[in-house]
């Protein structure tokens, strides 16, 4: 992984300085909270229901064991022993003190983290598959060119003040597990005939209040021409995007409104000024960046093929477990290993300050220092010898980080909700939790198959229930919690936005509701191997909108 | 009171006046036009003036008269409005203008390292906290740049797009 | 008019805190000052505008309680977490 040179660590700590001087001021009053928000929103750091928040960037969500040691640290001696990894692979502690801050930002350039634009109206975490490097189906390792776009984005002058928050993301394989349609860049990966790198690149993306699936408004972009391009879009963005509205401020709406082929006209125009300039990006320079993340040195392990089949017969839990989260590698003797941080009726996302020491540990012992989180809010381990699983599986087994869920209806997502964030409507926790409990059957889970649930507390959809097989939206009628269902959504390759299926349920109705739709799929679908999404794509809402709602009236809440 | 600074210092006698339907400018004065009536004064042949770039405005419509400009002034009307950093970059590198170009408006001191950046040079600074740290000589800025920008700045010999100030 | 006590957010540490009938912003809302009148409810404005100029405290809003059995009880689901702490246990 990307490692920081000099200039790095300068920039980091001329940041850290630059922040410590400007809660000083604050704290003093010479600054006022009006003008200081978006100083300390550019630092990560947020004011909740609670106590502040301060989500802290994990570059496209790649981290190693020092680093996760130091989020541990982090959680243990300035936050309440706990962190939340979120949908767009950051972390997220509850409970920091705003002059503890700069202290925190100082220990984290330690380990070469930070938190700088993780919030405000500006260029974003950019986003990453979770299996980039290590995936068969991969063209190329997208992380080098996030790590590019990360750099350059980093306190751009121009684009600190933008209409509202731009996220990109990038993915490498044709597979698209980063969501890249439901982001305001995505970018596809490519290689051509001769073997050139070039990006299918869309805009637009995005869900909230008007989710959006993107337009691609470039096809085959050159490697040389990124950062040219990238800063055409924005600089259009910058220009031309709302500021009229706060709702109607991203691109996806300047995309709805200019019509994406007058917008890529004008991103078009802009880059053939920027082309041949100082942003070109050198062959020399990519390949340096790229040298960062080259595969580790996978040693062959073939005997974890007889002893994997071994373990497996000798333990069903754990054949299970191998079953459901390990996936192929690259190299036949690996596997991609995704460690659950959803147990049944627990926090998804959250790990207390030892599960994160443990993570390390074992990242260091069996997975080549290297740790990823996904989008879906779960620990991956991308490079695990298939002789070591069994080895991990024990050690997982008693932190309640072993379960086999992955992609499973308990594999919940879930933004923080009512119960911490002070823009939700409801709670999203306590919800996933009784989902969780609910299907905690393993042999029930095994029969439904792939099913992504994803709960968002308020309509700002940072749960992502606007791409969930089965989406969740709590919001708040006459004082009270009630749940929209969405059906049918998906952030894949036919990404597309679930569709609202009739009336809210209160709190208490939820799970009965969800366990309707799920009886429903079961009772229609072909055989076992049409997934939920399969079968709600060929039947349509209609089955389930009467096993919910009967013959009574089902308009939307 | 609204003080003009530069990286040489506060500017005394600073001539320019903001012209407005209510504000001309006086005797020894000198009006920042709205970009409407400095295009009709640049096609008459004027020059010596002064241009108001508002954040809606298009920049590109100067590139004829860049000549006739004496100080282009680029509006912030809310610190958070953006779209100047945009204009005074297009000002600067795609149209080539080397003259003055000011930030008007809701200028705090924090943003005032990112304008120097994007090739603005001089500042009508109002807020106090603002005044009293550039009387100070500090800004909050940070010398290493992950991007070359409108001001030039040397390259540090590393990845392309990195600069140092 | 509904009963209201005056809440906001500590500068420092960014804890939930109340306006207290000792004139402490409380980290409890147990013993906030509660205004039943036109005035008091201007008064506790005017305390919650002055802290928030003296650099005390963000966030400032007057909210909408009941009084049940002389517990404090704010009307709104999202003020009842802000006083109660997060609904979930912390073991993960």
């Amino acid at each position: 992984m990307y490692r920081y040179d000099e200039f790095d660590h300068a920039f980091v700590a001329g940041r850290v300085a630059q922040f410590r001087d400007q809660v000083e001021r604050r704290l003093a009053g010479e600054i006022a909270e009006d003008a200081f928000r978006p100083l300390r929103l550019m630092n990560g750091v947020y004011l909740q229901l609670h106590a502040y928040m301060l989500r802290i960037a994990i570059p496209y969500g790649t981290l190693n064991s020092r680093q996760m040691r130091m989020l541990a640290h982090i959680a243990r001696k300035y936050d309440r022993g706990y962190g939340h990894f979120t949908t767009r692979q950051n972390i997220q502690f509850n409970w920091p003190r705003l002059e503890d801050t700069p202290d925190i930002l100082a220990d984290l350039a330690s380990v070469e983290m930070h938190s700088i634009q993780t919030s405000g109206n500006c260029i974003r975490n950019v986003t990453a598959d979770h299996f980039a490097g290590a995936a068969a189906d991969e063209a190329a390792d997208p992380r080098p060119y996030a790590e590019i776009l990360r750099q350059w984005s980093s306190v751009h002058p121009e684009f600190v003040f933008l209409p509202r928050k731009f996220k990109i993301a990038v993915t490498g394989a044709d597979y698209d597990r980063a969501a890249i349609q439901v982001h305001d860049i995505g970018l596809h990966l490519k290689k051509n005939d001769k073997g050139e790198i070039g990006f299918d690149v869309y805009v637009g993306g995005g869900q909230g209040r008007t989710p959006m699936v993107a337009k691609k408004i470039r096809d085959f972009l050159p490697e040389e021409d990124l950062l040219s391009y990238i800063t055409a879009i924005m600089r259009v963005y910058n220009l031309y995007g709302r500021r009229d509205n706060k709702f109607k401020a991203r691109i996806k709406i300047l995309v709805h409104e200019m019509g994406a082929e007058r917008l890529s006209a004008e991103v078009e125009a802009e880059f053939n000024e920027l082309k041949n300039g100082e942003l070109k990006l050198p062959e020399a320079d990519v390949e340096k960046i790229r040298s960062y993340f080259a595969l580790p040195d996978l040693p062959e392990r073939p005997e974890g093929w007889a002893n994997l089949a071994a373990w497996k017969k000798a333990d069903p839990e754990f054949a299970r477990w191998v079953d459901q989260n390990v996936k192929p590698h690259k190299h036949p003797d690996y596997g991609m290993v995704t460690i659950s941080l959803k147990p049944i009726g627990g926090i998804p996302g959250d790990a207390s300050d030892s599960q994160m020491d443990l993570i390390a540990d074992l990242a260091e012992e069996y997975a080549f220092d290297e740790i990823r989180i996904s989008h879906e809010q779960n620990v991956i381990f991308p490079h695990v010898a298939l002789a070591d699983l069994e080895a991990l599986y024990r050690a997982l087994k008693p932190a309640n980080l072993s379960t086999a869920n992955n992609n499973l209806i308990t594999d919940i997502i879930a933004c923080p909700g009512l119960d911490y964030c002070a823009l939700a409507n409801a709670r999203s926790i306590p919800v996933a939790q009784e989902i969780s409990n609910r299907f905690r059957s393993h042999e029930r889970q095994a029969e439904i198959g792939e099913l992504k649930i994803k709960i968002s507390g308020c309509i700002n959809a940072c749960g992502h229930h606007h791409v969930g097989h089965i989406g969740l939206l709590g919001v708040e009628k006459k004082g009270a919690e009630l749940y929209q269902i969405t059906l049918g959504g998906s952030a894949d390759n036919e990404t597309s936005v679930g569709e609202i299926i009739g009336r809210g349920f209160e709190p208490e109705k939820v799970t009965d509701a969800v366990e309707v739709v799920v009886d429903t799929y079961l009772g229609l679908r072909l055989s076992p191997q049409e997934t939920f999404l399969e079968a709600y794509r060929r039947v349509g809402p209609q089955p389930f909108k009467e096993a919910l709602y009967g013959g009574a009236s089902a308009e939307a809440a | 009171m609204t003080r003009i600074w530069n990286e040489a210092g506060f500017v005394n006698d600073d001539p320019w006046v903001i012209e407005t339907e209510e504000t001309k400018a006086g005797n020894n004065e000198k009006p920042i036009l709205p970009l409407d009536a400095f295009l009709e004064k640049a096609k008459a042949g004027e020059s010596g003036l002064g241009v108001l770039i508002k954040p809606a405005d298009n920049v590109k419509e100067l590139a004829p008269y860049l000549d006739r400009i004496a100080l282009a002034a680029v509006s912030f009307p809310a610190f958070s409005d953006g779209r100047s950093f945009s204009h005074a970059s297009i000002l600067r590198e795609r149209l080539g203008y080397q003259g003055e170009i000011r930030a008007v408006g809701d200028v705090l001191i924090d943003p005032i390292p990112l304008m120097l950046r994007v090739g603005i040079n001089s500042f009508a600074v109002t807020n106090p906290v603002a005044l009293k740290r550039l009387e100070e000589g500090r800004l909050p800025g940070i010398d290493k740049h992950y991007q070359p920008t409108a001001r030039p700045s040397q390259n540090p010999h590393s990845y392309s797009w990195r600069r140092v100030s | 008019m509904a009963l209201q006590i005056l809440t906001a957010n500590r500068l420092t540490d960014g804890i939930a805190v109340w306006y207290d009938v000792d004139g402490r912003w409380n980290e409890s809302i147990a013993r906030a000052e509660i205004a039943s009148t036109k005035d008091d409810a201007e008064r506790l404005e005017a305390i919650g505008k002055k802290a928030f100029a003296d650099n005390l405290v963000l966030d400032v809003n007057l909210i909408d309680v009941e009084v049940d059995n002389g517990f404090i009880r704010p009307l709104r689901l999202r003020e009842r977490i802000r006083a109660e702490g997060p609904t979930i246990d912390y073991v993960i």
